[in-house]
């Protein structure tokens, strides 16, 4: 579910259109954090897509808590 | 006179939102009695491990029609504005362009267009703005966010990039609502499906949650989807790459 990048960053493997997998993580993650309305590109409101600790990467994103 | 505002980088990864820093500069705008400022449009710009965005690198810009009198004062306020109440650590950049003044449109828009699929640098950007004779700054960090502001107001040019700030409110989710009525009682300027079909103010659309709108040929546009032999407006995920 997860790779670590040479900088030690946890990248999700299931890229940006997994939608049920990151509602799941989120759903279960003390760390959530709603991002900016603006900025949500979930339908599911808990979701690491929407989450403020995610930065896009081009495949997908990492985990920054 | 159309004056176009571009602003990026204020927000850090704990704090603070460009679109929320928009909103402010809008509501100052309003409150000086500077002019009445259209809604804010967000612009994704180029996700790439080298760049150093917080989160989504994307950038946000609006217009307004005011004097020329107040542009300075106003350039002023933005700036100060950004410097006092960006986030830690964010690294915030204003652009403003007087539409009427602009030297070189076509450089400007192909700025926003190269923000999307290179990585720029802030020479790049400080040599467009000289170039087309807009204002671009830089006001805490790195100032690394005058590329996005700038290529903002490129994109916004351009008629045909971003999502409209907020939510669009029409009925209930799982109303119906007719075309007409919805252009008649919105912001809403032309409601069109995904694949370019512009819907007829007779048509019939069955209203979804979190309704959200595109900046598309110019106008603010609701994108739909059919299914079902209905029309339904479309969902986040639709429209994420806008």
């Amino acid at each position: 579910m997860w790779s670590i990048s040479d900088k030690g960053e946890r990248e999700f493997t299931g890229g940006k259109e997994d939608w049920a997998a990151v509602a799941h993580i989120a759903e279960n993650c003390p760390g959530f954090k709603p991002d900016d309305e603006d900025e949500m590109v979930a339908d599911e409101a808990v979701s690491c897509y929407n989450c403020r600790y995610r930065r896009w990467t081009i495949k997908s994103f990492v985990c920054c808590k | 006179m159309k004056i176009y505002i571009g602003i990026d980088d204020t927000d850090s990864l704990e704090f603070g939102a460009t679109g929320q820093s928009a909103n402010e500069l809008r509501r100052i705008i309003k409150d000086k009695g500077w002019g009445e400022p259209e809604p804010v449009t967000r612009h994704q710009l180029l996700l790439h491990p080298d760049i150093p965005y917080t989160s989504h690198n994307s950038s946000m810009c609006f217009t307004v029609e005011m004097k020329e009198d107040n542009l300075k004062e106003f350039i002023d306020c933005a700036a100060e504005f950004l410097k006092e109440t960006s986030a830690p650590g964010s690294d915030p950049g204003l652009c403003v362009a007087v539409n009427e003044r602009i030297k070189d449109i076509d450089e400007l828009m192909s700025f926003g267009f190269k923000a999307k699929v290179e990585i720029l640098n802030k020479e790049e950007a400080y040599k467009t703005a000289e170039d087309c004779g807009i204002h671009l700054s830089e006001h805490g960090g790195t100032g690394q966010g005058v590329i996005g502001a700038l290529a903002g107001i490129g994109l916004r040019m351009t008629g045909n990039d971003g999502r409209f700030q907020g939510r669009t409110k029409l009925k209930d989710t799982g109303e119906s609502m007719g075309i007409g009525d919805i252009i008649a009682t919105t912001e809403i300027e032309e409601v069109q499906s995904i694949d370019g079909h512009v819907l007829t103010d007779d048509e019939i659309l069955i209203i979804g949650d979190k309704i959200k709108t595109v900046l598309l040929d110019g106008k603010r546009k609701l994108l739909v989807y059919r299914e079902n032999d209905g029309w339904h407006t479309c969902n986040n995920q639709h429209i994420k790459n806008y």
